[in-house]
C-alpha cells in the first residue's frame, strides 16, 4: 500500500516543496527513512510510533519505507512526521485514500500524539500554495501564521486522534485563533519595561536630525565620539521613530524570523526588526552561515530594519569587511558544497564608535599615533564610505533643553516616508538612500539656483561623484523630513555638514 | 676631513656602550678620529677616562675596533652615503664647546646645504600627538622664519617637528634634522620621503653611528643637541611630560631663550607650554617676537603675503565663528551656543570652510 502527502522543507529561508511518499508491504516489521533526512528525520520512527499508539491508532507490523522526494534535496527537521504518520493511516487503511490528495502536512509529533509547532510555516505555506496545494494541514499554534498566507486552506491540528476525527468528517476542525496584537515593546526587547524615548536624551540637535534621515530615507548612520556623549542612547532609541512595515515586508520579515526560529513568531511583525549583535558576534553570526544548513546571520534579521552595531571599532576587521557586499547589494549569498543560498539583507546600519582606544578623541585624546592609526585601520575606507551620515557627538551642554519627543520626529518621519513612497512608487528601491546614481537626475532633481549656490558654497571642498550623490540623496530625505518638494542649497549644506570627513583616528 | 678620519668618527660614534661624556674624553686625548680608533684598537685607553671605563667594555671596543672588515664597511657606507664628520674642535662645528658643557664631541652630517649651520638657528619642537592648530602654527612658524633666512632645527619625530620641516621646506628655507639613531636608520619609517627632502635642503645630524635602533633613552640625549643648536627654543605643543619640555630645560640650562605657544588649559597638548611658561618661558604671542629676540627685523625680506580672506559679512557666520570660541566644535555645540537652527549652522559652516575661516577635520569642524 502506499500513500503520498505534500510536505516542504527549508533551504535557508525558503520553502521547497516535499512529496513524503510512505509505503507498507509484507516483509519482516521495519522502518526506513529514505531521501536525505536529517539526524531528526531518521529519529522520526519512534516518535511516529508512540504517538500513533497512543492515540489508539494501528501501527503497521509490516515493512515501512518513507521517501522524502525529491531524493536529491537535504531535508531538514522533525516536520514531516505529521505527513508520514497520517500516511501510514492511509497505507493501513485506516483512512480513506481520498482524503490525503494534494493534501499539505506540515508539523511535529509528541510521544502522547499531540501536534507540535514547527519552524518556518510562513515560508513553507508559501512554498506549498506556489506547488499548487490548496489545503494544508499546520500545527494548531502556527495556524494563525499559517493564515497569512493567501488562497490556501489552513486545517489546524491539535493532535493525531483529534486530526483523524476532522479528516473523516465526524468532527469540526478547531477555530484558526486570531493573530495576537504586536507587542507593544517598540525597542529590541533587551530593556522594555522603561518606554525608551527621544525626549530622554538632551540637546544633540544634528545627531537628532541624523537619526531622522537614516529612519525616514534608510541611510547608513555613524556616529562617533567618547563614551557617555549619548550616541548610543540615542541609536536605542531609534525604533521609536521608524515607519510601521508595508504590509509585504511584514510579511518577509515574519517569514525569516519564523525560520529562525525566534521573535517574532505566532505573530505578523509589525515593526521594522532592530538587531543589536555584539561586538564579539562572529562573522558568521553577522552575516549568516555555519555549518550543516546555514542559517540566516544578523543582517537578514535585520531585513528591512536596522542593524545597530555599537562599538564597531571593536568588531574583528575581517567581520565588518564581510558586510560591504550585502550593505551594496542587499543579499547575502551563501555558498555551500552543492547549493548556493541568498538570504535578503537590506538593512539600514546605525553604528557607534569611539574616535580612538581611549574614547576621548580630538584634543583630549591620549592614544599614541601608532594606537590611533591601529584603531583606525579596523574601518576600512570602503566601509567607512558606506555610512551617508557621520557625525561627531560630543557631550551636551548642561542648560540644553531636553529634546523633541519621539512621537514628534515619528510624525515627520511618516511624513517623509509618504512623501518617498509616492516618489519611489513603481520602482524597486524602497529608500531615498538606494536611489542608483543614474536615476537621480530623474528623481532628486535639483533647481538651478540650489545646485549654483551648492557648487558656490562647497566651492574648494572636492567631492568625489561618489561623495556627492550621497550628499545630493541625504539633502532629498532632509527636504522630505521638512515636508518640501524643492532641495534648498540649506539641505544640500545640511547633508554635507552630516556627512563629516570622519577617519577614526 | 679625510674620508679616513670621517670613516674612523663612524666607527668611534658606534662603539658598544659609548656615550658623549666618553667620546669627548677620547678625543680630548686624541684629537683626530683616526689617531683615537688606532689608540680603541690598541687597547692604549685606559688612563683616559673619568669615571673611568670598565675594562670589559674597554675589550669590547677593542674587538669592535680591530674588526677590519667592520671598519672598510662602514668605510663603504660613508662613502656611498657622503657622509662627513664634524669635530668639536674644528673651529666650524656649530656648537660652541666652551658654552656647552655635555656637547657632542663628533656630529656625523648628510645633506646638500651646510650653510644651513651659517645661518641663525631656532628649534621648533613639540609633541608627536598633535593638534590641528599645533600643526599649523609649527608650519607658520617655521615659514616666517625661514623667509628671514634664519634655519629651522628640529628632531624629524611625528607630529610638531614634521609640521616644522615641511613648513620650512614649503617656505624654500633651510632645516636642520638632529636625529637619535644612526644616520642610515631613518625612524621614523614613514618619514623617509621627508629625510630626503631635509638633505636636499638642509642637513641631517646625528651623534650615533650607523645602524644605531631607536631607543626610549637615546631621545631626551638627542634633545639636548637640539638645544645646543639653536639660538631660540620654541615649544609649540607639549604634553606635561613629553620630550619637547627636555628640550626646553636643556636649552634653559644652556641659558638660551625659550618661547612657548599658549594654550587652553584643557588642552593636554598645551600642558607643557603653559608650564614651561610658568617656569620662565617667554610666552610666544606673534611669530614675529622670535625675529626680534634673534634681532632680525621682521618683514624685512618677507615676500608679500595675500591679503586675508574677507570678513563674513554674513550674520549667522559671524555667530558661528563667534560661537567656536577659538576650539574645536561640533555641528551640534556650534548650533547650541550660537542659538542656530541645524541647517543655518551648516549652511554658515560650509560658507566659513570656502572662506577660509574654518575648516573640518577628523569630524569637527576648527577655526583657522
Amino acid at each position: 500500500m502506499l500513500a503520498t502527502l505534500r510536505s516542504a522543507t527549508l533551504v535557508g529561508i525558503d520553502g521547497r516543496p516535499v512529496r513524503v511518499e510512505v509505503h507498507v508491504s509484507t516483509g519482516l516489521p521495519a522502518y526506513h527513512v529514505v531521501g536525505l533526512p536529517d539526524a531528526s528525520g531518521r529519529e522520526s520512527r519512534e516518535r511516529v510510533r508512540a504517538a500513533l499508539l497512543s492515540s489508539e491508532l494501528p501501527w503497521p507490523m509490516q515493512r515501512i519505507t518513507v521517501n522524502l522526494a525529491p531524493g536529491g534535496l537535504r531535508k531538514t527537521g522533525a516536520g514531516f512526521e505529521l505527513a508520514v504518520a497520517i500516511g501510514l493511516l492511509v497505507a493501513g487503511e485506516a483512512l480513506p485514500d481520498s482524503v490525503v490528495t494534494d493534501l499539505g502536512v506540515l508539523g511535529e509529533l509528541g510521544l502522547d500524539g499531540s501536534v507540535r509547532r514547527v519552524p518556518g510555516v510562513l515560508a513553507l505555506v508559501d512554498a506549498l500554495r506556489r506547488a499548487g496545494v490548496r489545503r494544508v494541514i499546520v500545527p494548531l499554534a502556527n495556524a494563525a501564521e499559517a493564515a497569512l498566507v493567501d488562497d490556501v486552506e489552513i486545517w489546524p491540528a491539535r493532535t493525531l486522534a483529534e486530526l483523524r476525527a476532522c479528516l473523516e468528517g465526524e468532527a469540526d476542525w478547531p477555530a484558526i485563533p486570531a493573530l495576537p496584537p504586536p507587542s507593544p515593546d517598540r525597542g529590541d526587547g533587551a530593556d522594555s519595561e522603561e518606554p525608551l524615548d527621544l525626549a530622554d536624551v538632551r540637546g544633540l540637535p544634528t545627531a537628532r536630525l541624523a537619526l531622522a534621515a537614516s529612519a525616514a530615507g534608510g541611510h547608513h548612520l555613524l556616529l562617533v565620539g567618547p563614551p557617555g556623549t549619548g550616541k548610543t542612547m540615542l541609536a536605542r532609541r531609534l525604533p521609536t521613530i521608524l515607519p510601521e512595515l508595508t504590509r509585504e515586508a511584514a510579511l518577509e520579515v515574519t517569514r525569516i524570523h519564523s525560520v529562525a526560529g525566534h521573535a517574532p513568531t505566532h505573530t505578523l511583525a509589525s515593526t521594522p526588526p532592530f538587531r543589536a549583535p555584539h561586538h564579539t558576534a562572529s562573522t558568521a553570526a553577522l552575516v549568516g552561515g555555519g555549518s550543516g544548513r546555514p542559517s540566516p546571520g544578523e543582517v537578514t534579521l535585520a531585513h528591512h530594519g536596522i542593524l545597530f552595531l555599537d562599538e564597531l571599532g571593536e568588531f574583528a576587521p575581517s567581520t565588518l569587511d564581510a558586510l560591504r557586499q550585502p550593505l551594496e547589494d542587499g543579499i547575502v549569498r551563501i555558498a555551500r558544497q552543492g547549493m548556493t543560498l541568498a538570504f535578503p539583507a537590506r538593512f539600514v546600519l546605525v553604528a557607534c564608535t569611539n574616535p580612538c582606544p581611549c574614547g576621548l578623541g580630538a584634543r583630549a585624546c591620549r592614544c599614541d599615533r601608532a594606537q590611533r592609526s591601529r584603531y583606525g585601520r579596523r574601518l576600512s575606507a570602503p566601509l567607512l564610505d558606506r555610512f551617508d551620515l557621520r557625525l561627531p557627538v560630543e557631550p551636551s551642554e548642561l542648560d540644553e533643553p531636553p529634546g523633541v519627543a519621539s512621537a514628534v520626529t515619528r510624525e515627520q518621519v511618516m511624513v517623509a516616508v509618504e512623501r518617498q513612497r509616492a516618489r519611489l512608487c513603481g520602482t524597486s528601491w524602497s529608500h531615498n538612500a538606494r536611489i542608483p546614481a543614474g536615476a537621480l537626475e530623474r528623481f532628486v532633481p535639483l533647481s538651478a539656483a540650489a545646485a549654483e549656490a551648492w557648487l558656490f558654497l562647497s566651492g574648494a571642498r572636492e567631492l568625489t561623484g561618489r561623495g556627492s550623490a550621497r550628499i545630493r540623496r541625504v539633502a532629498r530625505t532632509l527636504a522630505d523630513l521638512d515636508d518640501r518638494d524643492e532641495i534648498t542649497a540649506t539641505d544640500l549644506a545640511t547633508a554635507g555638514v552630516l556627512r563629516a570627513d570622519i577617519a577614526v583616528s | 676631513m679625510s674620508s679616513r678620519g670621517v670613516t674612523a668618527a663612524a666607527v668611534l660614534t658606534g662603539l658598544p656602550d659609548i656615550t658623549h661624556a666618553r667620546l669627548r674624553a677620547l678625543l680630548r686625548r686624541w684629537p683626530d678620529p683616526v689617531d683615537a680608533l688606532d689608540a680603541v684598537a690598541r687597547g692604549a685607553t685606559a688612563g683616559c677616562f673619568d669615571p673611568p671605563v670598565p675594562a670589559a667594555t674597554r675589550r669590547d671596543w677593542h674587538t669592535f675596533a680591530a674588526d677590519t672588515r667592520r671598519t672598510a664597511a662602514i668605510g663603504a657606507t660613508v662613502s656611498a652615503r657622503g657622509t662627513r664628520a664634524l669635530r668639536a674642535v674644528d673651529p666650524a662645528f656649530p656648537i660652541d664647546p666652551e658654552l656647552i658643557p655635555d656637547h657632542p664631541a663628533i656630529l656625523l652630517a648628510e645633506g646638500k646645504r651646510y650653510d644651513a649651520l651659517d645661518a641663525p638657528r631656532v628649534a621648533i619642537v613639540g609633541t608627536r600627538a598633535a593638534t590641528p592648530h599645533g600643526l599649523d602654527d609649527a608650519r607658520s612658524l617655521a615659514a616666517d622664519l625661514v623667509a628671514e633666512g634664519v634655519t629651522v632645527v628640529s628632531g624629524l619625530a611625528i607630529g610638531i617637528d614634521a609640521a616644522a620641516h615641511q613648513g620650512a621646506l614649503d617656505a624654500g628655507g633651510l632645516t636642520v634634522g638632529v636625529v637619535a639613531t644612526g644616520l642610515d636608520v631613518e625612524y621614523p619609517r614613514r618619514h623617509r620621503s621627508l629625510y630626503a627632502q631635509v638633505r636636499a635642503s638642509g642637513l641631517v645630524l646625528g651623534e650615533s653611528g650607523f645602524g644605531i635602533r631607536p631607543e626610549p633613552r637615546r631621545f631626551p640625549i638627542r634633545n639636548r643637541i637640539i638645544a645646543a643648536l639653536a639660538d631660540i627654543t620654541v615649544v609649540v605643543e607639549a604634553t606635561a611630560r613629553g620630550g619637547a619640555r627636555i628640550t626646553a630645560e636643556h636649552a634653559m640650562r644652556y641659558g638660551r631663550d625659550v618661547f612657548a605657544l599658549p594654550g587652553s588649559r584643557r588642552n593636554p597638548a598645551a600642558e607643557g607650554c603653559n608650564e614651561l611658561i610658568r617656569d620662565g618661558a617667554h610666552p610666544l604671542l606673534r611669530n614675529d617676537d622670535v625675529l626680534l629676540r634673534l634681532g632680525c627685523t621682521p618683514g624685512s625680506r618677507r615676500r608679500p603675503t595675500p591679503a586675508p580672506a574677507r570678513l563674513p559679512v554674513d550674520c549667522d557666520a559671524a555667530r558661528v565663528l563667534a560661537a567656536f570660541a577659538g576650539e574645536p566644535a561640533t555641528p551640534d555645540q556650534l548650533a547650541h551656543r550660537s542659538d542656530l537652527g541645524v541647517g543655518a549652522v551648516a549652511l554658515a559652516l560650509c560658507t566659513l570652510a570656502r572662506d577660509g575661516w574654518a575648516r573640518s577635520e577628523g569630524g569637527h569642524w576648527w577655526p583657522t
